[in-house]
């Protein structure tokens, strides 16, 4: 080939006219494109039902592209230094037109993130649909374990943003979850240290919380994100599309017309589409456009809708600017973090002379086992093909139950914490009224 | 497939889309309501208002030229940007003297030495000068510590000068003048420093004594750091100094501070002024003189001088003048609440019925407290001070005879 007509080549692979090189590279690009295979060509009617995923991860990436367009905008606006942090966040609140509802919805969408995600888990979890189907190549345990990545990196995200406002909230919620992280045993200092900068919430943690808040977390999200849907088509849909089968194959007609639509000869392997044809396509699914599409719009608006009310029933607050030496009483972390500092707190026990690490009890060894636990779980849990995809299956109700018992702990412990804990982190009713505290005027 | 299976396949449809068509009224409606709300700001009508007043006042060519949108006053060397002027339009305008708040023009005198382009105005009101709203502006809010220190906050605290609470910010640049011209409450608070001998037992500006904390920047406390338990009323740090000026033992009962009796209007006074001592960033050109030093007084060194280096130091250096005068060896109490240790030699005698020397050494009452817990002393000192009293007695006695004799005379 003249060097020329290469050099022409190149050069239009780098402008705008996608050149493939042979009709395999173009079959690939579609096979491998994730836009395209967001969604399949049909859907099983079942896996549209609300009652069935209550469109929990659906509604976690709606959050998630508030979260973004909003966030992009705030960039432009917030500035962050130890200086001028906190009187961007009060220019954003006053003077900015619509700052306000951007950083309202922000923090919001932020909020509801956190507990739409840790509910998607709970779903899933009592589905059993982290189990694999019939379908072929299918490995729902590995996206359960994704899941629970995307889980601990939505909290990430909310931490590293509950710093930036500067405020007293902000700066006293990172020093007590910098503090229950240094617990750690070995690494824990060194962690604290790497997270802030240097020992010290100050210029050096604000930076870094930031950069986190938002290059890092973000574009790891959206990357496991992307795994995450990928996975779900892989692995041959939702979950109760593998009970829908089952349920086919009992039926006892005659057995469905499998068809392929695998790209013949140019990619390797079975696609996708395989499995989606074991259900009666005729009788049990619709064309995901427009049906499918249409739910996700109109999931999208709800959640908009929902996001927007709340931000204008909850204004977000904007405490004093952080002041190192006033710690509010009392000192909370953030929501989620609040039933670990409840737990800190009761298993920091002084026995003799023997004073019992609550921090590291309550801080590092549970939440790194409940991890270790729900991670390995799928490769534990035995139950048979007929417990995937069905709410509270008869063959796992043990474990259901336990799984359902850790989390009313959880949420238990998250709202003594959060409402139930005054001055002093003293236990006050909600009918009692906590101690007043005093003002300078 | 039949249309009617495929009927009865899409039933969801219809139902899908009416819950669009809700949402997206909702959608529709929720942007409306928060534009509609974004046109018609609080400010938006203070700012009509006062376009009125211009035109019914000066016409309407004057009032075409009446600024509109959100204001600020910006200077970047006090690092303030201040929108109070977004409602308070007529802060610098002539013959709104008589307006209607928030119209009225600014007192002339005291902006002709403080222009609002150079000095904003929170750091002389106080208040919120980020806000956009009148609540939020002028800060009696949770979160803002700085409320305006208007006529509101004064009447809240019955001051006899409703307006008097401002002085405080005044102290933030005029901190370490004598005298401020119409910082009456702030002057007066100054003059009782001098004449209580607060320094006695506390450092101020950098000098004084350690018997008690030191108060430089005792207007950087948070509320937080102090004790409300035995303060009767509302809790706030003002409430709390004020309480503490009038009388110390009942607020903090293991306190040595004397109790001076403070009137209501001094306790407000002093509370006041330790509250305006602030750990702040004022660039050199804003301090009269610019004078970073509280420089004492001829009167003021000439009695140092004498306290740390006369015949009576050793009296100042084990604190011993903070209750006792020494008169004869030229020492001064700082609260005069014990006798002067002039007459001690038969002072203890007649009192206790005791030699000084006894006493010293086994005290009883208040000294027994004080020497055990205050002021100790080696058996070294213990002499030290018996010679030094007896040395100041001698003088006494002499400066008594020969009084008589001018007397006799």
């Amino acid at each position: 080939m003249p060097i020329t007509e290469t050099l022409k080549r190149n050069y239009n692979k780098l402008t705008w006219t996608w050149k493939p090189d042979s009709d395999k590279e173009a079959g690939d690009a579609i096979v491998k494109n994730m836009l395209l295979h967001w969604f399949p060509n049909k859907i099983s009617k079942r896996s549209l039902s609300w009652n069935y995923s209550f469109y929990l991860g659906t509604i976690s990436f709606v959050l998630f592209l508030i979260l973004t367009l909003t966030g992009v905008v705030l960039m432009f606006l917030y500035v962050p230094s130890v200086e001028r942090a906190y009187s961007s966040v009060k220019d954003i609140e006053y003077v900015i037109s619509f700052g306000w509802l951007l950083r309202g919805m922000h923090r919001i969408a932020a909020h509801l993130m956190v507990a739409v995600v840790f509910l998607h888990m709970i779903r899933v979890f009592l589905t059993g649909a982290y189990k694999n189907g019939s379908a072929v190549g299918a490995n729902r345990p590995l996206n359960w374990i994704i899941g629970l990545v995307l889980f601990v990196a939505t909290l990430l995200l909310s931490f590293t943003g509950y710093l930036l406002p500067w405020d007293q909230l902000a700066y006293w919620a990172i020093t007590v979850g910098t503090n229950i992280a240094s617990a750690a045993p070995v690494v824990g200092e060194w962690i604290r240290f790497l997270l802030l900068g240097g020992n010290t919430i100050d210029q050096g943690a604000l930076i870094r919380f930031y950069v986190l808040h938002v290059f890092f977390l973000p574009v790891l999200v959206l990357l496991l994100f992307s795994w995450h849907m990928w996975r779900v088509r892989k692995d041959g849909g939702l979950a109760i599309v593998d009970h829908e089968v089952l349920e086919q194959k009992a039926e006892k007609v005659a057995p469905v017309k499998s068809k392929t639509y695998s790209l013949l000869g140019i990619t390797n392997g079975t696609t996708v589409h395989v499995q989606n044809t074991m259900v009666d396509e005729e009788k049990n699914t619709v064309p995901s456009s427009p049906h499918l599409m249409r739910r996700v719009w109109l999931v999208t608006a709800a959640t908009f809708v929902v996001v927007v009310l709340l931000t204008l029933v909850f204004r977000a607050p904007l405490e004093t600017a952080a002041n190192p030496s006033v710690t509010p009483n009392p000192a909370k972390a953030p929501w989620y973090f609040l039933w670990l500092q409840e737990i800190v707190t009761i298993t920091t026990v002084q026995i003799g002379s023997f004073t019992i690490n609550g921090a590291l009890i309550g801080g590092v060894l549970l939440p790194g086992l409940l991890l270790v636990l729900a991670a390995w779980w799928p490769y534990r849990d035995k139950s048979s093909i007929n417990a995937v995809g069905v709410w509270f299956a008869d063959e796992r109700r043990r474990q259901n139950m336990v799984f359902l018992g850790i989390v009313l702990l959880v949420l238990l412990f998250t709202v003594i914490g959060t409402f139930l804990r005054g001055p002093y982190w003293n236990f006050y009713w909600p009918w009692e009224s906590w101690p007043e505290m005093p003002i300078k005027f | 497939m039949d249309h009617k299976t495929i009927k009865d396949k899409l039933t969801f449809v219809k139902k899908d889309k009416l819950i669009i068509s809700i949402i997206g009224i909702a959608v529709f409606l929720l942007m409306g309501f928060i534009s509609y709300s974004y046109m018609i700001p609080e400010w938006k009508s203070y700012q009509s208002e006062f376009k009125e007043l211009v035109e019914e006042k000066f016409g309407p060519e004057r009032a075409a030229t009446v600024p509109t949108g959100l204001q600020q006053v910006y200077v970047k060397e006090l690092n303030k940007a201040d929108r109070c002027i977004t409602c308070h339009q007529g802060v610098e305008w002539k013959g709104l003297e008589n307006a209607p708040e928030p119209f009225r023009t600014h007192p002339k005198e005291i902006l002709e030495k403080h222009p609002v382009n150079k000095f904003a105005c929170t750091t002389c009101h106080g208040g919120q000068g980020f806000a956009t709203d009148m609540h939020d502006a002028h800060g009696l809010i949770k979160d803002w510590e700085e409320p305006v220190l208007g006529r509101d906050l004064g009447e809240f605290y019955v001051m006899s000068d409703k307006k008097a609470l401002m002085q405080m910010n005044c102290n933030s640049c005029h901190r370490y003048d004598k005298s401020t011209k119409g910082a009456g409450y702030i002057n007066r608070a100054k003059e009782l420093v001098n004449e209580k001998g607060c320094r006695a037992c506390h450092v101020i500006n950098g000098r004084g004594g350690t018997v008690g904390p030191d108060l430089t920047y005792e207007g950087m406390k948070s509320p937080e750091q102090f004790n409300y338990e035995r303060i009767k009323g509302f809790h706030s740090e003002f409430s709390w100094q004020i309480a503490h000026f009038k009388n110390p033992k009942e607020s903090v009962p293991e306190t040595v501070m004397p109790n001076f009796n403070f009137s209501s209007a001094d306790a407000q006074a002093l509370a006041m002024l330790v509250m305006s001592w602030k750990k702040e960033h004022i660039p050199i050109e804003y301090i009269p003189g610019h004078n970073f030093r509280d420089i004492p007084t001829e009167e003021e060194k000439e009695k140092e001088e004498r306290m740390l280096k006369g015949p009576g130091a050793f009296f100042v250096k084990k604190n011993c003048f903070v209750c006792h005068s020494v008169s004869t060896l030229g020492i001064d109490a700082a609260a005069q609440i014990g006798p002067d240790l002039a007459m001690a030699v038969e002072d203890v005698q007649s009192r206790f019925g005791r030699t000084l020397d006894d006493f010293l050494e086994k005290p009883t009452g208040t000294m027994e407290v004080v020497l055990s817990t205050m002021i100790t002393l080696t058996p070294e000192e213990r002499k030290e001070t018996i010679e030094k009293l007896r040395h100041a007695y001698d003088i006494y006695q002499q400066q008594k005879k020969d009084a008589q004799l001018a007397k006799g005379k």
